[in-house]
């Protein structure tokens, strides 16, 4: 019966650990020197499914299947005054877009709304049926 | 009025109907951003009505059993998920009003079980 609250919790998880990524992307948004020595490269969270154990299938809430990074090449640009410029005066800097992160950050908390009000609805309707014996 | 009638059978079956509804539109919500997610929903009030139409038995109803189909109508976005968030949310809120109306139905009977029971008002 409580499954209901278990299943917008995972949402809320998902979506919050989404919202760590995005954070950690825009604060490397200018990261020359990540951990290999190559500029930082933006990070993607998957998300999947989750299949319960032994309950219907479909109602097992989301899981994060994995947090990928983003294959798509860094972006070129010339600054020959930077310290990790090149011979020709270019620098490798992170294939993050704010922009686009911004918008994936508005996704991620409008979700995480949502399956708030979807846990408040739950809790709701549990109290009433309480009622029934009152 | 007896006490586990049809009227009492068919109001334990909505509430469990309403029940159901109410994780599965959770788990929609829940997979909102989930790519290739097919959204979920049961008619229980489709399979409450016909069986009521068929003139079931109390015991009949007890048995009916209600599923969580996938529900292809509606667009599907580019990453394969067809989840309209603002479907859900009005269908969430539909619900736990369906369901605090069928707990205030059955209040209302109890109450007039324990007038007739105590002989009180």
């Amino acid at each position: 019966m409580f499954d209901a609250l278990r299943i917008s919790a995972s949402g809320m998880a998902a979506e919050r650990l989404r919202m760590d990524v995005i954070a950690e992307n825009l604060s490397n948004a200018s990261t020359t020197q990540g951990a290999n020595g190559l500029p930082y490269q933006r990070k993607e969270v998957v998300l999947r499914e989750a299949t319960p154990q032994g309950a219907e299938s479909g109602l097992g809430g989301v899981e994060v299947a994995a947090i990928v990074p983003d294959p798509s090449p860094p972006r070129r640009v010339y600054d020959p005054g930077h310290p990790d410029a090149d011979t020709q005066g270019y620098v490798l800097l992170p294939n993050v877009s704010p922009i686009v992160e911004m918008v994936d950050l508005i996704t991620a908390s409008r979700a995480y709304e949502a399956n708030v009000t979807a846990m408040n609805a739950a809790k709701q309707m549990f109290l009433r049926s309480f009622d029934i014996l009152r | 009025m007896e006490l586990f009638d049809l009227t009492q059978t068919a109001l334990e079956r909505a509430l469990e109907g309403a029940a159901l509804r109410q994780r599965i539109l959770s788990s929609n919500i829940a997979n909102a951003n989930t790519p290739g997610f097919r959204r979920l929903d049961v008619d229980f009030h489709g399979a409450l009505a016909s069986a009521l139409e068929r003139d079931s038995s109390p015991s009949e109803l007890r048995e009916l059993t209600f599923s969580a189909e996938p529900d292809a109508s509606g667009p599907t976005r580019a990453d394969g998920s067809n989840v309209d968030i603002e479907r859900e949310m009005a269908a969430l809120a539909e619900n736990s009003l369906e369901y605090q109306g069928i707990i205030s139905v059955m209040r209302a009977r109890l109450r007039m079980l324990e007038a007739a029971i105590t002989g009180r008002a």
